[in-house]
Order: structure tokens, then C-alpha cells, then sequence
């Protein structure tokens, strides 16, 4: 369970997921390369969508992207994240990929009147419990540049 | 190869009131469809123990239930699609126009049915939730953990995108739940009648900014068949047959899960509804365009989806939505009138099944707001998850 969402329920890995999720827990973002053509993905497959190879490795990546769209919910479906007050959910586009990689994810740190897109933001990571944990981005400031 | 057009029809429509969300929960699912299906059948003056196949979409109903509680003779066809809520909607239709085209079976009924009685209307993973379960697998697991956990949170995504790449704003949301209200003022089965101004709109709670509570269509219980047979067999139907000119269902490449956990469409695509390749397998496989279209019955769950699919479809060009929607395009004096009766947003959310039945109407020459001489009529599905879908009636052979 999300440590900066309580009540939300954690991700469960399975084979194709499992080496993202275990390396958010060690603090690192890592996206699924294609073996053979080098396209990159996300969400995790068993196979490539460009040259349908199923060999893949997980590459490190650096955590650069930038907002592509959001939403700021103010009505939750789960009671438990009232309190939270309105929070918002993010589409991420990674910076430097081999094909577009999007991760639907959260923005730290900004304010309502802030998150737009285009915005650069950086990850950083919600521990989830049992090893693992989820990339959350905040806005790229000039101290962290 | 196997000329479909027009060889199919829907011969009769049924259905039980529309009613709020868990009205008719004691009656369950069952009880529902079958109420539905009794309908359908005295509307196309044959009996339920006629009906030798079923076809549904994304459905809690199994076939051999209903082909056990009517007791019928032989069941000869079965089959359903995929794609949540009411995106597949048409290819349901699809499927059992070409189950009695080609002879597989004689009367096929495509039903659909909701009540809150099973908490599982929004799909597995989302009843899942209410329930407080402590991990979530599947493709999922990249957006529930995230708090991203309903439809309307989902399709403000698209509706975010596509304000920031075309400008369209939420006063011309606000447009297409007016047009819905004002069509379903003389409507005595729509559950949505008052008008509404675009203040109204933007006084409406925010849900999943950018969309408020008037951008949502309301969840309904309800209960809906339609009769499909050949185009020979519904010679002898009491009503005028709506032919199927053409129906069929399709997703865009990379279109995947789309919205619900996937967002790796081209741009053009993430602000769309995914339903430009089927609109133009649509009008290939019936030699009809766009213009040929008297009324269109366009799926509106949110507005914002509403906006892209009109431009999917080519009522406008891409981006243009948005002022479409809000100069009055929609209305019986529009180049091509929207949902008549009413639509989701005002008359029923049905996943898809209450716009067929105003399609058939048209073409019946008995809706409440009748085209004059209606004849070639669009439906589009649900937009957003893949497969999408798309069909046009025709009262014309």
C-alpha cells in the first residue's frame, strides 16, 4: 500500500511487471528494452510491439519527462482517500526513449494551479510495502538540476 | 466474398423501465434480461422459444441461463465481445447479423443488462476495489495503485489532452449535456428533463477535473433486447425492419487498453475515440457516407468523448469538436441531428442499447422527435476502451 496514498491498493507483480516494481523499491526507474530492435515499453509485456521478439532487458533510466496530460480528482471512489483532499493522477512521457514510453503515475509537490503540461518533472519513489515501491515525478527544480 | 449489407434486421426492441442505480437489485440480472427479451419478442411477434442464438457485449448474462429459462427448441448460436462497458456494443450486432445472414440461426437476440446488484458495473478490477483488496494485478496494476479508479477520472485524461491541443474548453462540454436535456424535455422516459445553462454545467461538482458532474452520464439500471433475423424472415415482422447496412468493431494501432492503463496511443489518438478506422469501415462496407446519414445516435457517456467522436466519425475535422458541439450542430435543425431522444446523458445510461432502439424508431417513423422520412441512421459505441464499435441502420433495402 502507497505510504503517500493510504487505502490504495499496491500493485501486484507478476513475471512481465515484477523487475519494475522491484526496482522502484531499490530506487531506481528502469524501463523494458526490447532485446532485439531496442524499442523501449511500458506498461510491461511479454513481447515487443515494433518486432515481436521476446527477449527484453530492464535499462535504468534517468527519471527526465515531462507532463503529457492529468486529472485532478476531487471526488475519490475510495472513502478512505477523502482526508487526501483532491490529488492528482499524471500521464509521465520519459524523456530519451526508443519510441514513446508513457507512465501513468502522480506529481509531488505542485500545486493545483501549478501541474500543466509540458512541465518537466523527475522521479522519485512511494514505498508500496513488500520491496517494492511506485514512481511518483515532482516538477524539475533548478536546485535539483 | 460474403456481401452482409442489408441482410440482417432488427425486428424488434424491448426493454424494462429505466431505472436509478440499484432500483431493481432484488430483481437481478436474470429477471431483467428476460423481461427485456419477452418484450423484444411480442415488438417482432415471435415468441421467446423462437429465439435459436444470443449475442451480447461485455455481459453478466451467460446464454445458456436464458436459453434454459425459455425453454427454447435448439440453441444455435452464442457468442459476445469484448471491450468495457458499451464499446463493443456494435459488434454485438455484428456478430448476430452475420449468425442469421448466413443461416446459423433464425431469431438472435443481443441483450444487455446492469443493476448495481453485483458492484462489478465498472468492470472487474473497479468492484474489486470497493472491497478494499490490498494489491491489484493485470494491466491494471499500472493505474489503480495511482487512485485512478473510474471511467470519469480516466476520460479526463483525453478530455485534458485534447483542451490543450485543440483549446476546446469545458463551456463547450457544457453544450452536449444541453443539447441532451433539451432533446429529452418531451421525452416521459428520460430521467434527465430540466434544461440546463452552461452555468448550471459549471456549478455541477467536480468529479475529475476537467469534468464535472453534467459531463457524467448517470448510472441506470436497466434491462434491454433487440430481435435481429434475416432480411427474408423480417418480411413477415409487424414492424418495418431496420436493416443492418453495416456494423462492425475495431481499435487504432497501439490503442491497447487505451485510457484504462495504457497511454501509448500517437497523440492523435490519446485525444480521440479511437474510432476513425471504423467509422470508414462503416461507411465502406455499406456504400454510404456520412452525409447520407438522416440522425446519428452517438454514445455519450462524457461529453468530452462525445467532441471526439463526432470528429472521428468526420462531422467535423479534427479539433473542431468543440466549436461544433457548441454552435447548435447537434440540434433537429443541425446538418446532422445527435441523440434525438436524449441520449445517455438524459435519457438512460444503457451502454449503448437505448440508442438502438431510438435508431429504430427513426426508422420506424414513431420517435418522439421524428427526422422527417429518417431512413439511414449512425450509431456510434462507446468510446475509449478497445474495441470500439460502429453500425448504421437503414430502413431502405
Amino acid at each position: 500500500m502507497s505510504e503517500q496514498m493510504p487505502g490504495l491498493p499496491a500493485p501486484k507483480p507478476d513475471p512481465a511487471t515484477a523487475g519494475y516494481w522491484e526496482a522502484a523499491g531499490r530506487g531506481e526507474l528502469v524501463v523494458q528494452r526490447c532485446g532485439e530492435c531496442g524499442t523501449d515499453r511500458h506498461p510491461p509485456t511479454q513481447v515487443c510491439y515494433v518486432c515481436n521478439s521476446l527477449d527484453w532487458t530492464w535499462e535504468p533510466h534517468s527519471g527526465r519527462g515531462h507532463v503529457f496530460s492529468y486529472t485532478w480528482v476531487d471526488r475519490p471512489i475510495l472513502p478512505a482517500l477523502a482526508p487526501l483532499g483532491a490529488y492528482n493522477t499524471t500521464v509521465v512521457e520519459l524523456d530519451d526513449t526508443t519510441g514513446v514510453v508513457r507512465i501513468l503515475s502522480r506529481i509531488t509537490d505542485v500545486g493545483r494551479d501549478e501541474l500543466a503540461i509540458g512541465m518537466p518533472v523527475e522521479v522519485h519513489f512511494d514505498p508500496a510495502g513488500d520491496g517494492i515501491a511506485l514512481p511518483v515525478f515532482r516538477p524539475v527544480t533548478e536546485v535539483a538540476r | 466474398m460474403i456481401d452482409l449489407r442489408n441482410q440482417a434486421a432488427v425486428v424488434g426492441i424491448g426493454y424494462v423501465p429505466f431505472g436509478k442505480r440499484g432500483q431493481y437489485a432484488e430483481k437481478g440480472h436474470l429477471r431483467l434480461v428476460v423481461e427485456a427479451i419477452t418484450a423484444a419478442c411480442a415488438d417482432a411477434g415471435i415468441s421467446p422459444k423462437d429465439v435459436d442464438g444470443y449475442s451480447s457485449y461485455y455481459t453478466p448474462i451467460d446464454p445458456p441461463d436464458l436459453f434454459e429459462a425459455f425453454g427454447g427448441e435448439r440453441l444455435r448460436y452464442a457468442s459476445q465481445t469484448w471491450g468495457g462497458g458499451g464499446a463493443s456494443m456494435c459488434g454485438a450486432f455484428s456478430n448476430a447479423a452475420m449468425a442469421v445472414a448466413t443461416g446459423q440461426a433464425d431469431y438472435v437476440v443481443v441483450h444487455k443488462v446492469m443493476t448495481m446488484e453485483t458492484g462489478a458495473r465498472y468492470g472487474q478490477a473497479f468492484g474489486q476495489l470497493g472491497q478494499g483488496v490490498p494489491a491489484v494485478g493485470g494491466p491494471m496494476q499500472f493505474s489503480v495503485p495511482y487512485g485512478l479508479q473510474s471511467p470519469g477520472q480516466m476520460f479526463a485524461l483525453a478530455a485534458r489532452r485534447h483542451m490543450h491541443r485543440f483549446g476546446t474548453t469545458t463551456e463547450q462540454f457544457a453544450h452536449v449535456t444541453m443539447h441532451a436535456r433539451a432533446m429529452a424535455a418531451n421525452n416521459p422516459e428520460a430521467r434527465f428533463r430540466t434544461p440546463i445553462t452552461v452555468e448550471d454545467h459549471h456549478e455541477s461538482q467536480m468529479i475529475a477535473d476537467p469534468l464535472r458532474l453534467f459531463d457524467f452520464c448517470m448510472e441506470t439500471d436497466y434491462g434491454c433486447a433487440v430481435v435481429i433475423t434475416s432480411a427474408e424472415r423480417a418480411q413477415d415482422c409487424p414492424h418495418p425492419p431496420a436493416y443492418i447496412a453495416a456494423a462492425g468493431l475495431g481499435a487504432p494501432y497501439r490503442f491497447g487498453n487505451a485510457l484504462m492503463s495504457f497511454y501509448n496511443q500517437p497523440d492523435d489518438d490519446f485525444a480521440s475515440s479511437g474510432q476513425r478506422a471504423i467509422a470508414a469501415e462503416l461507411f465502406r462496407l455499406s456504400g454510404l457516407s456520412l452525409a447520407d446519414m438522416d440522425v446519428a445516435m452517438v454514445y455519450d457517456h462524457f461529453t468530452a468523448m462525445v467532441i471526439m467522436s463526432l470528429e472521428d466519425f468526420g462531422f467535423c475535422p479534427k479539433g473542431e469538436g468543440g466549436p461544433y458541439v457548441a454552435d447548435g450542430n447537434l440540434g433537429l435543425d443541425g446538418p446532422l441531428p445527435v441523440n434525438p431522444h436524449g441520449g445517455n446523458l438524459a435519457e438512460a445510461y444503457t451502454h449503448g442499447m437505448s440508442h438502438v432502439n431510438e435508431a429504430v424508431r427513426q426508422i420506424r417513423g414513431t420517435a418522439i422527435n421524428q427526422i422527417p422520412d429518417a431512413t439511414n441512421v449512425l450509431v456510434v459505441g462507446g468510446a475509449g476502451p478497445a474495441p470500439s464499435s460502429g453500425m448504421i441502420l437503414t430502413g431502405e433495402r
